[in-house]
């Protein structure tokens, strides 16, 4: 059997049982299948089979080059090195909806395990019918209009071009859009239990506290994926930058900035039964986002780097993103008076008070986000005129709030519940306050001038410092345990928040870039390094022939950013190379070698400070997310928390 | 705050002066190549998908940016350089939309949404305020004995 007929069987049977799924969970909800989990159980496994069968004969396939199947043609080479053989699966459309199914069978299968002792629970049905639709939804999408598995009649001798050079010129290929697809497609289950919560009108805390946990989790692998993402296209695109508003980073920026709002709120709704409808607003805002992006980025209506051919799937994507929408609105709609919160917040000056202006502040964030990626969609239709917006307007737009999220970020964990009075805050800030004048006395004595990384460093010491005495108070009081638990992960996950912000505006801010033309021998200097050129040299892989420019920096290691040559795909890209410190970063880029020079070169450098804290960063937000996911130390269920009695008696008396 | 007081003035002084200083003192001038940087990143490599003059290595993109060097080297001023790029390219090279008709709406409905989201917050904290200082009452003194007394 070839590949194409038996990776077509497999698709066809996955979207058969999620087929099969809606009509027995269907049947199960009307009373007339009693015993529709144990069907359920039995399709979801036959479902995730043929999803695994599928993603492993397209592995093979790619593998084995072999180009009787369509998308191997286009995608494959038998030069590709082996591990972006397995990568080229991600490389375009037809296998990253099979990775995307893939991840959601795999979700779908932990839920099941999960509560496979919640038959009974109405709640479970509709839970299952959700997961089951949007799993028929992409199922079909590979039956109709993204097709993996198409038949190719190649001419003897063919070889295919292989994947775009850029996506196999990094290891982080391998795992940026995996890692990113966990986290999208994570937001599947939250989204799953909401809509169930509102069909059955149990929308107290108990769905919030069942999917706690797997909405962090799928919330740190999106960061992770774009934390990831940022750093792959820093170290391959060689232009010294890592973030450029590109509507692709935007569609998976939105998400994570809903999702982000959703962690903090979700607080506020388990602890005073507030803010139901927006906490159910934020979860399909979060997975209706994953799929509006989708379409936005895979259909071609926006251009981008991250684009693939254009293709016939965005219809599909707009049709489903509307049924989400109005299916959710309409639930929310009909619920409103269950939805209503019993609670209110007493002062604006206190945790809860300080989520519902975080809150506040992400949405107006996702807002302008939203905004200027699909605006030049709208002035076109509006009239005509093609538009641009990017760099300068996100810039612009986007500084306040960060400032205003990292303000936030330093008095918000310190803050009772309740009510917080002067002397409270006085006495937890006041050191936090120190660290915050103390980095910019640090950041000024380093040289470090212009008001607005100045305030970037103040609030970023002043919102570690808050976290900082968190972890501190919470080990000193609970030994280990006080780095474990969603509270005191959260915190670590600050940390590397503000790494990475500091990063990000030190970076922006103090970034030199130089292009100089060297004759072997010869010497520039910038931003007080030293590129000395010694000359080049032609080095030939299977799959790519690179001439690669020896540069010594500061008279030590030599660096050897090159320009590669794929002869099949036909293209030549630069191959950068970069000198990570602590301290900055020099990223070299070869722009040219000039036919009329005999050995000369045009080379690019780029000068930044504190780069590698970006990475730092975003792995000390990963760890802080899977510390935040270990079960912490319980709460006594009615331990007064919210109380407005100072400090207990002191922490190191007791000790 | 009483017994921070003096610590509270001075860390505030403290980062204020270091602020106020750092925006005067502007340091080293920024050089030509970086302004021409910072100058690509503001505009769209009228060929490429989704990437800047900055990023693009396309051959359009390079010859864009030494025009740019041109320009900053004859010390033109960014407008100028606009209208040159905007002219030749059109205007969706230009990555910053104008103030002007439509486009303008993507400046001000941000800070519009803003405005309606501060007061909005504002009015629910007044309404909440107004509603609030409910005492507790003896039955709640009760229930949370009990409570307390069931927990042993």
């Amino acid at each position: 059997m070839s590949s194409v007929a038996l990776g077509s069987a497999s698709v066809t049977i996955g979207a058969a049982c999620a087929i099969a799924g809606i009509i027995i969970v269907l049947l199960g909800i009307l009373g007339y299948r009693p015993r529709w989990f144990a069907d359920t159980k039995l399709l979801v496994g036959l479902m995730t089979l043929a999803s695994v069968a599928s993603v492993v004969i397209m592995e093979r396939a790619l593998i084995t080059r072999d180009f009787t199947v369509q998308f191997v043609a286009d995608n494959g080479s038998s030069q590709t090195p082996a591990l972006f053989n397995i990568a080229t699966l991600w490389a375009a459309l037809e296998g990253s909806v099979l990775l995307w199914v893939l991840v959601l069978c795999g979700y779908v299968v932990a839920v099941v395990v999960k509560f496979r002792n919640d038959g009974d629970d109405p709640m479970m049905q509709w839970v299952m019918l959700t997961l089951f639709v949007v799993c028929a939804f992409f199922f079909l999408l590979m039956v109709g209009p993204s097709a993996p598995f198409t038949s190719f009649d190649p001419p003897p001798g063919y070889d295919g071009p292989g994947p775009n050079p850029l996506l196999q010129n990094h290891i982080l290929m391998a795992f940026h859009p995996p890692i990113l697809y966990l986290g999208y497609v994570g937001f599947t289950v939250p989204f799953a239990f909401a809509i169930a919560a509102l069909v059955t009108g149990r929308v107290g805390e108990g769905w919030l506290v069942a999917t706690r946990r797997w909405t962090v989790l799928a919330w740190g692998y999106l960061t992770f994926g774009i934390v990831l993402g940022a750093w792959w296209s820093y170290e391959t695109l060689g232009w010294g930058g890592y973030w450029a508003w590109d509507p692709v980073e935007n569609a998976s920026f939105l998400p994570w900035l809903t999702g982000t709002a959703f962690i903090h709120s979700v607080m506020v709704q388990e602890r005073r039964g507030m803010l139901r409808v927006w906490n159910l607003s934020l979860v399909v805002s979060t997975f209706a986002l994953t799929i509006l992006g989708t379409f936005i980025t895979r259909s071609g209506v926006l251009q981008s780097v991250h684009a693939f051919v254009e293709s016939q799937i965005g219809p599909w994507f707009l049709s489903f993103f509307a049924l989400i929408v109005i299916v959710s609105l309409g639930l929310i709609a009909w619920r409103g008076d269950e939805l209503r919160s019993p609670g209110r917040i007493d002062s604006p000056v206190s945790r809860e008070g300080a989520f519902l202006a975080n809150n506040v502040v992400f949405a107006g964030f996702a807002f302008v986000v939203l905004l200027g990626t699909i605006f030049p969609l709208i002035v076109e239709a509006i009239d005509g005129r093609t538009i641009s917006v990017g760099n300068p307007y996100f810039d612009q737009m986007t500084m306040p709030i960060g400032f205003t999220l990292l303000f936030l970020m330093a008095i918000a964990p310190i803050l009772p519940w309740r009510k917080a009075s002067g002397e409270v805050l006085s006495d937890r800030l006041i050191w936090p306050a120190w660290l915050g004048a103390g980095s910019m006395v640090l950041a000024v004595v380093v040289g470090a001038r212009g008001w607005a990384p100045m305030l970037a460093f103040g609030l970023g010491g002043f919102a570690g410092g808050a976290a900082l005495r968190q972890v501190v108070l919470a080990t000193r009081r609970q030994g280990w345990r006080g780095l474990v638990g969603r509270t005191n992960g959260g915190m670590i996950v600050h940390l590397g928040v503000v790494l990475i912000a500091v990063a990000f505006a030190a970076s922006n801010a103090y970034v030199r870039q130089g292009e100089f033309t060297l004759e072997p021998g010869d010497s520039a200097v910038i931003s007080g390094h030293t590129l000395t050129y010694e000359g080049s040299r032609i080095v030939e892989y299977p799959n790519r022939v690179e001439r690669k420019a020896d540069i010594r920096v500061d008279g030590g290691q030599v660096y050897e950013p090159a320009i590669s040559t794929y002869p099949f795909a036909g293209q030549t890209i630069g191959t950068p190379s970069v000198r990570s410190t602590l301290q900055d970063d020099i990223a070299l880029s070869v722009l040219s070698f000039p036919e009329d020079a005999a050995d000369a070169v045009v080379l690019r450098a780029t000068v930044q400070p504190l780069i590698l804290w970006l990475w730092i960063g975003g792995i000390v937000m990963a760890v802080g997310t899977a510390l935040a996911v270990v079960p912490g130390r319980r709460r006594n269920p009615i331990a007064p928390t919210s109380a407005l009695i100072p400090e207990p008696v002191s922490v190191e008396a007791s000790s | 705050m009483t017994r921070h007081l003096a610590s509270w003035l001075a860390v505030v002084a403290l980062g204020l002066s270091m602020l106020v200083f750092a925006a005067v003192d502007e340091g080293p001038p920024l050089s030509n190549a970086d302004r021409a940087y910072s100058l690509a990143q503001d505009f769209a490599c009228p060929v490429c998908q989704g990437q800047s003059v900055a990023e693009s290595d396309v051959v359009v993109a390079r010859n864009i940016r030494r025009e740019i060097r041109v320009w900053v080297d004859e010390g033109r001023s960014d407008a100028f350089i606009r209208d040159q790029l905007v002219d030749t390219f059109g205007e969706d090279v230009d990555y910053t939309p104008s103030a002007e008709g439509v486009t303008a709406l993507v400046w001000i409905l941000p800070v519009v949404g803003g405005a309606v989201a501060v007061t909005g917050l504002g009015l629910v904290f007044r309404r909440w305020k107004r509603d609030a200082d409910l005492e507790a009452t003896d039955e709640d003194h009760a229930l949370v004995e009990q409570a307390m007394a069931d927990r042993g």
